[in-house]
């Protein structure tokens, strides 16, 4: 569904990413896991068209995507929650999420959806998105980002800013969408949760992808376990 | 309470001529120093118009087209360069690019249009409000700032288009995450801008009258106006557009016309002294 071959991505003179492949079939979920610095936003960020790449490509559905402007690329069906959110703060729920399915109207059905997935949501719905705790408001950019209708959904780190308690419960949401059959790609620093929800991952340093595999078998890796685990 | 009236109704007009500069501001960080231009484009365009004996309707329609027209041909060209810089380069070079603009607007419309003014008369007498005579011009521009005024708010609060404008002022990164293409926007918003000045050149043109030479007052005014307001504001230019046009008219009968101006500054001065960001700006 999505392939990333060779991506180079950099700032004025420095290369932040280079030479990254990696690879999404439908209805995979798939993490990206580094630590802090390692590359993995510029890497969503360059795949989501937020970002020019330098070299190499991306191509999602056969066709290329490198190049594209953002708002080209969310409207093919591949959502980006990014870290910091970027809700409209002095917009309410009803509106972040009307506008998530801009150009097109927003659908009742779709809304109800995502206030059935997320019940606080729909508490608050007339409520400004800016006044709204870490946990909503990384509930209402999930929302917002589907009420486009994605076939991919990617994450950058979800758990940005959330107790231990809500990043579970971040996640417990997104297997619910996996269920549903959305695919998913996930950047995570919280390397134990991403890896109990994807299927595969890769592990990214410095800017490059240094190991690969199902999530089960990264889990019982050593380097991993020491790097990311916690456990000796 | 005479000059409080005569304040709102100026208020408005200030308003009308100020939300177009804020909108722009806030969709793309950029100052159009050409906007007053805008203005006097349609007051001489119509008045142009009227004088080859066109009706009054058709003539400030097209007049005001004009101004959107013109506004349309500044977006795709010279604001094209300016959007390709960000931050502080880019407000920068719009500010050299529009006030080049402005000064061929001038030198254009002075040159060929020294004499002409448009000065719409609403004829008959006098219509009491709270007591108070007003004169029909007056009303009437009144109710065309508060029309078009009404017209923006319902658009920008309630249609599809007017929540992504409002969605890119507020988070540019976050709106084209959402399929909203910027660019569009603003060449969509900078052509409403170009209408919306070129309406209150018409307003303008039922009190009193608009001259080729005073496109950079209109400039100053609405810049005024904005700063006050909090740049990028829509609700803060309307604010302020009424607070400037009541101090303006109350200074005008009490202290005298020639230190109005002056008057305005530092009123514009004292609240960028207490509120860098303006009244309704965000954050400072």
């Amino acid at each position: 569904m999505l392939t990333v071959d060779d991506l180079a991505v950099g700032y004025g003179d420095s290369i932040a990413v280079s030479g990254v492949s990696l690879h999404v079939d439908e209805g995979e979920a798939v993490a990206v896991i580094g630590s802090n610095g390692a590359g993995k936003t510029t890497l969503l960020r360059a795949i989501c068209g937020l970002l020019p790449t330098r070299s190499g490509t991306v191509t999602y559905d056969g066709d290329r995507l490198t190049g594209t402007p953002a708002h080209r690329v969310a409207r093919r069906g591949l959502a980006y929650v990014p870290a910091e959110r970027r809700l409209f703060g002095g917009m309410s729920v009803r509106e972040n999420l009307e506008l998530g399915a801009y150009p097109d109207r927003p659908d009742a059905a779709r809304m109800d959806l995502v206030f059935g997935l997320f019940p606080r949501l729909a508490d608050r719905r007339s409520q400004h998105a800016g006044t709204m705790s870490g946990g909503e408001q990384q509930m209402l950019a999930v929302g917002r980002a589907l009420m486009s209708r994605p076939r991919l959904l990617i994450l950058d780190e979800p758990t940005t800013g959330l107790a231990p308690v809500l990043a579970e419960e971040a996640y417990a949401s997104l297997e619910a969408l996996r269920g549903e059959g959305l695919t998913v790609l996930v950047a995570e620093q919280q390397v134990p949760l991403a890896l109990d929800l994807a299927d595969r991952a890769y592990v990214i340093e410095d800017g490059a992808i240094q190991l690969e595999g199902p999530a089960a078998q990264l889990q019982g890796n050593p380097d991993v376990r020491r790097a990311y685990l916690g456990i000796a | 309470m005479a000059v409080v009236l005569d304040g709102i109704a100026y208020g408005l007009q200030l308003a009308l001529l100020a939300v177009g500069l804020t909108m722009i501001y806030g969709l793309g960080g950029v100052l159009n120093l050409a906007h007053g231009q805008f203005a006097v484009v349609t007051g001489i365009s119509a008045a142009v118009l009227l004088d080859r004996g066109l009706g009054l309707p058709a003539a400030l329609v097209l007049g005001v087209a004009l101004a959107a027209v013109l506004a349309l041909v500044t977006d795709a060209t010279i604001m094209r360069a300016v959007y390709r810089l960000e931050g502080e380069a880019r407000v920068l070079l719009s500010l050299l690019l529009t006030i080049g603009l402005a000064f061929v607007i001038d030198g254009l419309l002075i040159y060929n249009y020294p004499f002409t003014q448009l000065n719409v008369r609403v004829p008959g007498p006098a219509i009491p409000v709270l007591g108070v005579p007003m004169r029909r011009g007056s009303l009437t521009a009144s109710a065309l700032a508060l029309a078009a005024l009404a017209a923006l708010i319902v658009f920008l609060r309630s249609t599809r288009q007017g929540k992504a404008v409002r969605s890119i002022i507020q988070d540019e990164e976050g709106a084209r995450l959402c399929g909203i293409d910027p660019g569009r926007v603003r060449t969509a918003v900078f052509a409403l801008s170009g209408a919306l000045a070129g309406l209150a050149a018409i307003a303008e043109g039922l009190t009193s009258s608009i001259g080729a030479t005073e496109g950079t007052e209109l400039t100053i005014l609405a810049l005024i106006v904005t700063v006050v307001g909090g740049l990028g504001s829509v609700a803060g230019a309307l604010l302020a557009g009424l607070l400037l046009g009541i101090i303006y008219t109350l200074s005008q009968v009490y202290i005298g016309a020639y230190v109005t101006f002056i008057i305005l500054l530092l009123a514009a001065m004292v609240t960028i002294l207490i509120r860098p960001s303006g009244l309704l700006g965000r954050g400072a």
